[in-house]
């Protein structure tokens, strides 16, 4: 007992103000700004190639940025559900960050609306109506005719739209329910601690099952499909890994970023940081883990059933995009976050996370554009390609200051749990 | 060389880890360098109080992670290409990614033994003798719940009246000197 008293006295104390500081309204107009010049660039991009509007590029582009900010609101609140239910400081740390990304969910419904309305000019499935015809014509080939044929009953319009917005119904129930009751738990008195925690851990154990599930059948939907002769029963993992890799990047900016000023200068301390970037480290290792996993198989097989998929992503100039890609989306983070010192350093960790925001693009743009016949094996130059540049940044600049206002809407950090009185300790008393 | 005798050095016992960093970060200020903390479990702080900030450990494991996975790559290389070539289903006998897995897996198991092998050449483990374990309240505590900061002999600005002083000022539980 003596011992605690004596600890207690190097505790640092709460900020009295808990809500989002000034500088996230600086982030919301630089958000707003960005994505303003990119969606002109956007735009004008689609008229370079002087035969009127591409569509074509746009949507795909369109495709990766739904994707992407997908990967931060439903991976924020899968991981939102995860800390629930490991406990841990990083985790108080994290909640309101996350449940913000969680509550961007109706922009990334809207941007997903965009592409269930261009189904025909994205999938090849949903394009080809008549098969036999579009196989004589020579549109596609055996194997496509066959695939698309086969997987009609999963492959069509109405099951792709009732999937996603049965996915989305499902996302926005937790989304609401987690983002409910935290506020609840918080107006409710210390005594009921315990009963939060159990509460909270109980919905989110099943829910990260859930999400498993409901994320798989997203992505396969909406990336794998693309390729309707191609499936890999990984897929879905893969792209949970990236989501937590893509998240734990983020929020680990937004955290860092918030220690500017209260109240997260007093919460962040190098402890949890340190705790965040290891955490890190392991989805980045994970990601390669699985990615390669995937090849190693598919390569040792040699199956003309899967192996094109690989050859349509490595041939045609775009080995030295996939070579690009290893290096920016596993070598570089994971050389970089070996370091001690480095997780450590709020500047420099901050920079390689951003890094792994940028590579995780990149490594979609690898995923989504081969899949479309004037690409596969053929990685040529257009002006229409670089919609991917263009698009996605200006999809995500809108979606994070859509992220800005959700986290200014409530306290930056959950009061009602034991783990508020450890972090406010100095390093050493849990270290 | 003769035995050893004499005072190996000043022995403070603290119940917290707070008050451990406090008082040898400040022994570092007052310009102590031979001095060393005691704790149960590893608290970071006070190796960088007394300033202790960096080992070689992780270069050793970097260098023992790289020497497997170049070893085990080129074994494999050397038996699939000259020792033993072999068609499997028409590959070329340099097939890199098959050989990624147990190069990878001899990655981690030499980066981990010269973790654990490389701490113990550079700790000085396993010791048969320390003069620390002759105060009984280091032989109780050490491990369990106790937290200690010693003044070692051997420090210029040692001297055993002065040095005792100065460390009951940070208010220990205890103070006691400890012999070779």
């Amino acid at each position: 007992m003596n011992e605690m008293a004596h600890e207690r006295h190097d505790a640092k104390t709460l900020p009295a103000e808990l809500g989002a500081p000034a500088l996230v309204d600086g982030w919301l107009r630089r958000a707003l700004s960005i994505g303003a010049a990119f969606s002109v660039i956007a735009a004008g991009l689609g008229f370079l190639d002087g035969r009127g509007f591409d569509a074509d590029h746009l949507l795909r582009a369109w495709l990766l940025g739904l994707v992407l900010t997908f990967g931060f609101a439903v991976g924020g609140l899968a991981l939102l559900m995860l800390q629930y239910c490991t406990g841990g400081k990083w985790g108080l740390l994290l909640r309101r960050p996350l449940e913000a990304m969680s509550r961007t969910l109706p922009l990334v419904f809207a941007y997903w609306v965009v592409v269930a309305l261009s189904l025909r000019k994205l999938y090849l499935w949903a394009a080809v109506g008549d098969v036999k015809a579009a196989l004589q014509s020579g549109w596609i080939n055996e194997v496509q005719a066959h695939a698309i044929a086969f997987k009609r009953p999963m492959l069509n319009p109405a099951a792709f739209t009732w999937v996603s917005l049965l996915c989305f119904a499902i996302w926005s129930f937790y989304t609401w329910r987690l983002n409910a009751l935290g506020l609840k738990r918080d107006a409710d008195s210390a005594a009921s601690t315990p009963f939060w925690i159990k509460k909270m851990e109980n919905i989110s154990g099943p829910g990260m099952v859930v999400y498993a599930l409901t994320m798989t059948a997203a992505v396969i939907y909406w990336v794998m499909s693309l390729d309707p002769t191609w499936y890999s029963s990984v897929y879905g993992l893969l792209f949970l890994v990236g989501q937590g890799y893509q998240v734990l990047a983020l929020a680990i900016i937004v955290a860092v970023s918030l220690s500017k000023d209260e109240p997260f200068k007093t919460l962040l301390r190098q402890t949890e940081q340190h705790d965040l970037g290891k955490l890190t480290f392991a989805f980045v290792m994970l990601n390669i883990y699985l990615a390669f996993a995937q090849f190693l198989i598919i390569w040792s097989g040699n199956l003309p059933e899967e192996i094109p998929w690989y050859l349509d992503r490595i041939l045609g100039r775009w080995g030295v995009i996939v070579t690009l890609d290893f290096i920016f989306y596993w070598l570089i983070p994971f050389t970089l976050l070996l370091s001690r010192d480095l997780k450590r350093n709020k500047k420099r960790l901050v920079r390689v996370c951003q890094w792994m925001i940028f590579a995780k693009a990149f490594d979609l743009f690898w995923l989504i554009e081969p899949n479309f016949k004037d690409a596969a094996r053929n990685l040529h130059f257009s002006w229409g390609i670089m919609e991917y540049a263009a698009v996605p940044a200006a999809m995500m600049a809108f979606w994070v200051a859509y992220f800005c206002v959700q986290l200014k809407t409530r306290p930056l950090v959950q009061t009602n749990d034991p783990h508020v009185a450890e972090i406010l300790e100095p390093e050493h008393v849990s270290a | 060389m003769p035995p050893r005798e004499g005072i190996y050095g000043l022995l403070a016992e603290f119940d917290t880890p707070g008050e451990l960093v406090r008082a040898a970060r400040q022994a570092r200020l007052d310009g102590w360098r031979r001095l060393d903390c005691y704790t149960p479990y590893p608290v970071e702080e006070a190796a960088e109080a007394i300033g202790f900030h960096r080992n070689k450990v992780p270069l050793v494991t970097l260098v023992g992670g790289l020497m497997g996975l170049v070893a085990m790559f080129l074994l494999e290389t050397w038996i699939s290409v000259w020792a033993f070539p072999l068609n499997i289903g028409g590959r070329p006998t340099y097939s890199w990614p098959a050989f990624i897995v147990p190069a990878f897996e001899w990655t981690i198991l030499f980066a981990g033994l010269s973790a654990a092998f490389g701490m113990l050449a550079l700790n000085g483990l396993p010791a048969l003798y320390h003069p620390l374990f002759n105060a009984p309240n280091f032989r109780d505590g050490a491990t369990t719940d106790k937290f200690f900061l010693c003044l070692e002999a051997l420090d210029p600005k040692f001297d055993l009246a002065e040095a005792k002083k100065y460390l009951e000022s940070f208010q220990p539980v205890s103070v006691v000197e400890v012999e070779y």
